[in-house]
């Protein structure tokens, strides 16, 4: 059914299940690289959790940016990936041909 | 009588007459039976078979080698997805723990309102560094 005239979309929430995050660990790596990096060291300094919290925000922040950019280049893709991923309990080898489909729509250096 | 019926010869006149009937070998003789060794001295020598088996071997060695290769490599790609994850899942957790933490010590200032002298979210350890919070149930009897 299609959207009537004026009606508001929900903004697309990112679900963070293991097999979404899985399938995009390689765009994490490559975009929140900073952010991760910062985090870590700030634990690695300090566990403590409250002395770590605004860098990560950052990192939260900075993932779920990037789910939204994915879903916005290249769901099906994306989601064929993510399915793949959780029918197979997160095993890159057996879901090789969805990776490559993937990495094709939505590569690294965009 | 069987004997009779079958030994029976014509102008016997006694049974003292009747021919031996003996199972014996047929005429000529029975054919000569083989019994000796025949284990000839053909085929490849030890040199031939030693090499063709270390050849054998080296080859499965080689492959369980290059099965080892891509073992180490599979787990490299998952465990370089884990280490990319970290971060946002650590993240998640500590925000969540953060806040479970702020309710949890304004019960325990609720409930030891009236008792003097009590720090709320006070450390059990003298050490100032971070101890996550112990996660073990005190039993009575615990000695």
């Amino acid at each position: 059914m299609s959207s009537e005239e004026g009606a508001a979309v929900a903004p697309y929430i990112p679900v963070t299940t293991s097999s979404v995050l899985m399938s995009a660990n390689k765009h994490f790596a490559h975009f929140c690289r900073a952010q991760n990096k910062a985090f870590l060291d700030c634990k690695r300094a300090d566990p403590n959790p409250e002395k770590c919290l605004h860098k990560g925000l950052d990192v939260t922040s900075c993932t779920l940016s990037v789910l939204k950019e994915l879903h916005e280049k290249c769901p099906k893709e994306m989601d064929a990936y993510a399915k793949c991923m959780d029918y197979y309990g997160n095993e890159f080898k057996l879901c090789r041909k969805q990776q490559q489909e993937f990495e094709n729509a939505c590569p690294l250096k965009a | 009588m069987t004997e009779l019926l079958i030994r029976r010869r014509k102008g016997m006149t006694s049974v003292k007459e009747m021919p031996v009937l003996q199972d014996g070998p047929p005429p000529g003789g029975f054919p000569a039976i083989r019994y000796a060794r025949r284990i000839p001295n053909s085929g490849p020598g030890g040199v031939v078979i030693f090499l063709v088996a270390s050849s054998v071997v080296s080859y499965g060695l080689y492959q369980v080698g290059q099965g080892n290769r891509k073992r180490r490599a599979y787990k490299q790609e998952k465990f370089e997805a884990r280490k990319a994850i970290l971060p946002f899942i650590q993240a998640e957790e500590d925000a969540r723990f953060v806040r479970e933490k702020q309710k949890y010590l304004e019960e325990e200032a609720r409930i030891m309102a009236n008792v003097p002298g009590w720090k709320v979210g006070e450390s059990v350890y003298h050490t100032k560094k971070w101890r996550p919070p112990a996660a073990r149930r005190i039993y009575a009897d615990y000695q």
